[in-house]
């Protein structure tokens, strides 16, 4: 099988086999990052196959050696974001619902978890909606500062202060089950 | 509990709420991605146009330049050929066309 940076020097060659075989890898990252984003599936689809196109017209720009992973997931977070923007302008947020409800118990978890997710998870789309974003890719994508910042083009001061705030507003709501005596 | 124990409890327990995309999403994703990546640009449509009718006119104008200089040469010759000779009291004289 060949390694991720074989698969990107073919891509580059124009071997459009390997390209399908990097989709393979990371779709299902992709997709998860940009429906934490837009929390619409059909268009979560739509821009991660936008974001492997702009990968692939971009291949030969992209700089052997360094992993896939990062420029995949920051071209998909860009498009998401303004997404994001375009939806502030024409005020699609009030038409599309966002779909917190589109989250489906794992099965494979004792009922208390998915509750305590659920929880989680209905905090976190209450944030505004940078706070929301920075939060979605920490907590629930595990992304790091850094990562987060090299993402959506912003500082990483500006992630930590993101971070901040929400960690405080979520504190506040999650206060019964994560309260100081629970610890 | 401190600011970074909270965050790596939530972080832990947000875990399910990764995005689980239906079976086929991914599927749709290659598909669509494959389709648009090996669809042809519009200046690869227009080229494979375009090849087709510069060669034509390219032919055409081999053919044209062949035929002009053939009938050329053959005018020259021929107004060799027509060429008449008329003597007259003892000279001769050339009238050519």
């Amino acid at each position: 099988m060949e390694s991720e940076r074989e698969l990107v020097e073919h891509a580059q060659a124009g071997d459009t086999g390997a390209f399908d075989a990097l989709v393979s890898l990371y779709s299902k990252r992709v997709l998860s990052i940009a429906w934490g984003i837009v929390r619409n599936a059909i268009d979560a689809e739509e821009l991660a196959q936008e974001a492997f196109v702009k990968a692939y017209q971009n291949i030969a720009r992209f700089r052997s050696g360094e992993p896939f992973g990062p420029w995949i997931f920051r071209i998909t977070t860009n498009l998401a974001l303004d997404v994001l923007k375009h939806r502030r302008r024409v005020k699609h947020e009030e038409l599309t619902e966002r779909e917190p409800a589109m989250r489906r118990d794992r099965a494979d978890l004792p009922a208390i978890a998915n509750e305590i997710a659920r929880r989680i998870g209905g905090a976190i789309d209450e944030l505004p909606e940078m706070q929301r974003v920075v939060a979605q890719l920490h907590l629930i994508e595990q992304f790091e500062h850094r990562e987060i910042a090299s993402m959506t083009g912003l500082s990483e001061g500006t992630v930590r202060s993101h971070l901040s705030l929400a960690r405080a507003k979520l504190r506040e709501k999650l206060a019964d089950l994560y309260g100081d005596g629970d610890d | 509990m401190t600011d970074e124990t909270f965050f790596s409890r939530v972080r832990v327990d947000a875990a399910p709420l990764r995005y689980e995309p239906d079976p086929f999403a991914m599927a749709r994703i290659r598909a669509g991605v494959r389709e648009r990546i090996l669809r042809p640009t519009v200046a690869q449509l227009l080229a494979r146009w375009f090849r087709p009718i510069a060669a034509t006119l390219g032919i055409i104008a081999i053919a044209a330049g062949i035929s002009i200089a053939t009938i050329d040469s053959n005018d020259n010759g021929s107004m060799g050929d027509s060429s008449v000779e008329i003597v007259m009291a003892g000279d001769s004289y050339s009238v050519g066309q």
